[in-house]
């Protein structure tokens, strides 16, 4: 339970019912600002340059990129498991806390889960790519063929992934719609513009708020709630198996899926503190996102960093404790040193030493700080999937194929792309999406104010 | 027809429960409740129950035992390929596949059964009593002609009880 008297309340400015709902569907009735179009345009020009290289890609082949016969994983897959990371933010967020029952999330879980529909989309599009002939893409769905009928390979991590990844954005999404249908009511019911009401009273699927939907609606939160636990787990885990089941030196490892997990989560963390300051400080929402709940963020930030921190040292110890010559050259000859050192140490200083600045409680409160920490973290995340990629494949058991690895500019180019396709698609969500799940907020409004009636006490968890 | 209703307006939740209990004990029949938000005194008060764990339960285990078969078919018996020596029913190894297809099932399946039960649908036409009870009110309806000739019984209840607004209306389906 929410202990208001010692934690605050959670909702801050003494809101009523009324204010929190044009509080927050505010953006969607304002013009659109200069600011927005600004950075739209930039992500659209970033997009087109990305649809570029995707049509270079295709026309030409994978040989407009630098992988080679060694490294035969690039870029893409660094982006692709990077995206995925992030994307892992909304499931943790609104269903993990969900399950510990944290009433802090109401505030946050809608972002979240819009920025993981965004991720997990702009991931998918490198492995599709990578497949080369992407016009055959549909090979990987196991249909009944004219080629034998062949199927596909059950036993590989590739098709796990296929599967672990369209079920996650399935799911992700339909759960964010799903939590969006009583705020698009309310939004249909308030506005005043005729088209709005056309437009969001067609979104909202004759939602009404009646018990029996209430009902229905409650018990189906929980059901997903329930089952998609196990996604975010899972997910990461399945990528974590396009590495941990091969036999190359440093990636065969029984901790990748926890590392993998845990990564994620903490990407996907840093991620949402990164979206939440940028809201709060764009749309005034200081009320519902307040300090102590970016502090929350900052403490698991910490805690997950020490699993990061430990999981590294971990790694180091059994390449060493394993006696193996290939684990002990690649991680002491080509990651702690060699050719691909500042590519190692940015992973461990950007993911187990910055974060740890969040133990002082001025770091926590320091926006613009706990700001730049965020964005170190996603950093180093996305050194450490460089690391694990490049260093393990540049140098593996045949010093002869040893080589090095340098992205073209049309790997560049997609990743640039993807950038602004998240941009852009959080853009929309910005201005068209209630960016606050406004039902649930007012759910826990009486529960969590210091001007609660004294009288009855009553939780909606 | 005559689709008449009398309906109760309230600012919280307290007092909209108080006003719930006092109508039930007087022995009228609330036709519906409609609140900003999930509340759960509301929704025991209406006596509704959910099936839906087991509905999603059943779902899952059609979900995990239609999947195991499929792939248990393809591998086994319609094309069995030799992976390195490995067994064609490489059942450790299937239970990957297994456990995402049954989470996608379960939620796909469940919303399904969500917009059939709950009536949520693109292009419904719904009832909605007063558009505020989306927003910051609580708003509770009564049919007419089941209240008969106590209707005036009914609204002094209601006004007692705290409601900020009784009124009449007739509830016709919008899109």
């Amino acid at each position: 339970m929410y202990k208001t008297e010692v934690r605050g309340p959670l909702i801050l400015g003494d809101k009523n019912y009324r204010q929190i709902s044009s509080d927050i569907i505010a953006p969607i009735d304002q013009p659109i600002p200069a600011w927005w179009k600004a950075v739209f345009g930039i992500s659209m020009l970033a997009t087109l340059f990305g649809l570029y290289a995707m049509y270079k890609t295709v026309s030409e082949g994978i040989g407009t990129w630098g992988v080679n016969n060694s490294v035969g994983w690039g870029w893409e897959i660094i982006n692709f498991v990077w995206w995925i990371g992030i994307g892992h933010a909304g499931t943790a967020f609104s269903i993990f806390l969900l399950i510990l029952r944290q009433k802090w999330r109401t505030s946050i879980n809608r972002a979240a889960e819009a920025m993981t529909v965004v991720a997990v989309g702009a991931a998918a599009i490198f492995p599709a790519l990578h497949m080369g002939r992407v016009w055959l893409a549909f090979f990987i769905f196991p249909y009944p063929n004219t080629r034998g009928p062949l199927w596909v390979n059950f036993n590989s991590p590739l098709f796990w992934d296929f599967i672990a990844i369209s079920a996650y954005l399935l799911i992700s999404a339909s759960f964010w719609y799903y939590g969006m249908v009583p705020d698009f009511a309310t939004i249909r019911d308030k506005t005043t513009s005729k088209i709005k009401k056309a437009v969001y009273g067609f979104f909202a699927f004759g939602w009404t708020g009646s018990s029996r939907e209430w009902l229905r609606y409650e018990a189906l939160s929980y059901v997903l709630g329930g089952i998609a636990a196990v996604l975010v787990v899972s997910v990461h885990s399945i990528v974590s198996t396009d590495f941990a089941v091969s036999v190359i030196p440093g990636w065969h490892t029984t901790v990748f899926p926890p590392y993998f997990v845990v990564g994620a989560i903490f990407s996907g963390f840093a991620m949402v503190m990164t979206l939440m300051i940028i809201i709060r400080k764009i749309y005034k929402f200081q009320d519902y996102v307040t300090d102590s709940h970016l502090n929350a963020i900052a403490k698991i930030l910490i805690f997950i960093s020490l699993i990061m921190g430990t999981a590294y040292a971990t790694e180091i110890f059994i390449a060493w404790y394993s006696g193996s010559q290939y684990e002990m050259f690649t991680f002491f000859k080509n990651r702690i040193t060699g050719d691909y050192t500042f590519q190692f140490w940015a992973m461990v200083v950007c993911n187990a030493f910055i974060p740890q600045l969040f133990w002082f409680k001025k770091v926590r409160q320091n926006l613009t700080l706990a700001f730049i920490i965020s964005l170190f973290i996603n950093l180093g995340m996305w050194y450490e999937r460089f690391n694990i990629l490049i260093t393990s494949l540049s140098k593996d058991y045949l010093p002869s194929s040893w080589t090095t690895y340098s992205p073209t500019w049309v790997e560049v180019g997609v990743y640039i792309g993807t950038l602004g396709i998240f941009v852009s698609g959080v853009l929309l969500f910005f201005k068209y999406i209630p960016m606050i799940a406004i039902s649930e907020v007012k759910s826990i409004l009486k529960g969590t104010s210091i001007n609660k009636n004294d009288t009855k006490h009553i939780s909606h968890e | 027809m005559n689709n008449n209703h009398i309906i109760g307006v309230f600012d919280d939740e307290d007092t909209l429960m108080e006003a719930v209990h006092e109508v039930k004990k007087n022995g009228f029949e609330i036709g519906e409740i409609y609140t900003p938000y999930p509340v759960h005194e509301v929704i025991e008060a209406m006596g509704k129950k959910s099936r839906f764990t087991l509905a999603a339960f059943i779902y899952g285990f059609l979900g995990a035992a239609g999947v195991l078969a499929f792939m248990y078919y393809t591998a086994v018996i319609d094309w069995p390929v030799n992976y390195g020596g490995k067994p064609t029913n490489a059942f450790p190894s299937f239970i990957v596949v297994t456990i995402v297809i049954t989470i996608l099932t379960v939620t796909l399946a469940s919303l399904f059964t969500f917009s059939v039960r709950a009536q949520i649908y693109p292009g419904k036409a719904y009832i909605l009593p007063d558009a505020r009870s989306t927003d910051d009110k609580f708003v509770m309806i009564f049919d007419k002609a089941l209240s008969g000739n106590k209707t005036g019984e009914l609204e002094g209840i209601l006004k007692e009880k705290g409601a900020v607004e009784v009124y009449e209306k007739e509830l016709k389906p919008q899109k």
